[in-house]
């Protein structure tokens, strides 16, 4: 009985390294801290990303990606659109090319990315939880994959 | 378009002012419509080199090249969209596209512009994107108008494009467009000319109803029909002298689909032409369609083949005003799509032209081109 407390910290020690992981290898569906956006569907954020007009509380959505992360961009291919990289750019090319249809906006660091969820509410993006967890200026819309 | 005829058009003053104006207005319009605009630009390149074999006529025996850049810019906002397309080759620099749009709501864009004909299946799938069509060659049906095409290719006036979801996934596309049509002009349709709005066209009308049964692929099967009034220059050619206008109906059913690995598609085209002759009506009516068929056999790999046909088109009266539209063509051919994009393709095909008289001109001819797009 006298080692129980003991044995607690030493559990709660040993999960902190596991939690943060987790909290790492997540990946989530993230807007501005201020954006109407509150919940998206599977199919939705597919659309928004392939270029087909999506509209969440008479909001017309605006997909931003990531360009400076490589892991987290072949999760969004594998998770989000399901489909390769070549075939996703090809799909993009073919609706700009028939009716100018914007291509998603690409941002290269976090704070560009940030600056723009903050001023923009109908944007949403994907990063990694932790940056999520670590930014006030957004704010979790769902879950996109997690590290099984 | 000829070289003389391009440093022409770019001569004059006018034309090219009100080309600025409407520019000028288009970007006033997006200024005052959001703060937070986008712009995407693309150009499409490609390099080919063919060689044709005809042992009966020495006008389809002989090589070629042709190397083409063309650049594509968009500008969005909240409520306005502008689209340009300008095409340039070792044989013609044209703007293709130039057009604006209001956003009439989330699905829904009314164009002013030049644009291609909504009706044209292949041609609103691939515009002058080479890179994007797996083949290398365009079917006769949808060839451009300087390149013997039957139907006209470029509308100058106004398009609605709208879209309605039917279920979570698929939808229907409506389309419709009012405008000026080419004009007939030695032996080819001639597209008026955005830079030259004097050059004198008549009406052309046209609508499409596209199904899609998965909005997020390029399944489609869509229904077009078209009207246009082709005015004549009756002096361009001798065959054209007692021909006054062309009165061309269209009725087209096209269709796309893809299992897995493999992809179809088609488009059949039901032609109701009258020629009004000084002294006489022609009727003439036939029928011209493709089926392309692809084999996706790796990521970079694909087998393709294309059999252009046609029915009473041999008599076709209007047709033999166009010798050099294409009637007939198997093809067969090899993509490999290599780095990020770009592609080298190997087509080979036994076709015929349509000829000057009821007899089609047959030649064999085997085509090689690079092609990429950039960024």
């Amino acid at each position: 009985m006298r080692l129980r407390p003991l044995q607690l910290l030493i559990f709660a020690i040993m999960a902190m390294p596991a939690q943060a992981a987790l909290a790492e290898t997540a990946v989530v569906l993230v807007t501005g801290s201020d954006s109407q956006i509150n919940e998206m569907s599977t199919l939705d954020i597919r659309k928004a990303y392939m270029g087909i007009s999506v509209t969440i509380n008479r909001l017309s959505v605006r997909a931003v990606r990531h360009n400076d992360d490589d892991r987290l961009n072949k999760i969004f291919l594998q998770s989000v659109v399901a489909m390769s990289r070549r075939s996703y750019e090809r799909r993009l090319l073919s609706l700009f090319l028939k009716f100018g249809t914007p291509r998603p906006v690409e941002v290269s660091n976090h704070d560009e990315l940030t600056e723009l969820l903050e001023k923009d509410p109908r944007s949403i993006t994907y990063m990694w939880k932790s940056d999520a967890d670590a930014d006030p200026g957004v704010r979790i819309i769902r879950v996109l994959w997690q590290e099984t | 378009m000829t070289h003389r005829r391009k440093f022409q058009v770019f001569r004059r003053r006018r034309p090219v002012t009100m080309l600025a104006s409407f520019l000028l207005a288009t970007f006033v319009a997006s200024a005052s419509a959001q703060a937070e605009p986008q712009h995407d630009a693309f150009v499409f390149l490609s390099l080919e080199g063919y060689q044709m074999h005809s042992s009966l006529n020495p006008e389809l025996d002989g090589p070629g090249h042709r190397a083409t850049a063309d650049f594509l810019y968009s500008y969005n906002s909240d409520n306005f969209r502008f689209l340009a397309e300008y095409i340039l080759s070792n044989t013609e620099g044209e703007m293709e596209r130039l057009k604006a749009a209001w956003r009439i709501d989330d699905s829904t864009l009314l164009w002013l512009g030049r644009f291609h004909a909504i009706t044209n299946y292949w041609t609103t799938e691939f515009h002058h994107g080479q890179y994007m069509q797996t083949s290398i060659s365009r079917p006769g049906l949808e060839e451009w108008e300087d390149e013997s095409g039957p139907m006209p290719s470029h509308i100058t006036g106004l398009s609605l494009e709208s879209d309605f979801a039917l279920g979570e996934k698929s939808g229907i596309s409506l389309g419709l467009a009012a405008g000026l049509a080419p004009r007939f002009e030695g032996n080819q349709l001639v597209a008026f000319d955005i830079l030259d709005p004097g050059s004198g066209h008549e009406l052309s009308l046209s609508g499409r109803l596209v199904y899609r049964p998965d909005v997020l692929t390029m399944k489609q099967i869509g229904l077009a029909v078209a009207h246009n009034e082709i005015d004549v220059v009756s002096d361009s050619n001798p065959n054209l002298v007692d021909l006054n206008s062309i009165r061309q109906s269209t009725f087209g059913i096209f269709y796309n689909w893809q299992w897995q690995d493999w992809r179809l598609s088609m488009n059949w085209v039901y032609f109701d032409v009258e020629m009004q002759y000084r002294d006489r009506d022609v009727d003439d009516e036939f029928l011209l369609g493709y089926v392309q068929g692809e084999y996706k056999a790796s990521d970079d790999w694909t087998i393709f083949g294309r059999v252009e046909i046609g029915d009473n088109e041999d008599l076709s009266e209007y047709l033999q005003l166009l010798p050099n539209v294409i009637a007939h063509r198997h093809m067969l051919g090899l993509r490999w799509d290599f780095a990020d994009s770009h592609a080298l393709t190997l087509e080979l095909a036994d076709t015929s032209t349509q000829g000057a008289a009821f007899e089609h001109a047959n030649f064999k001819e085997i085509r090689i081109q690079w092609s990429a797009v950039f960024p």
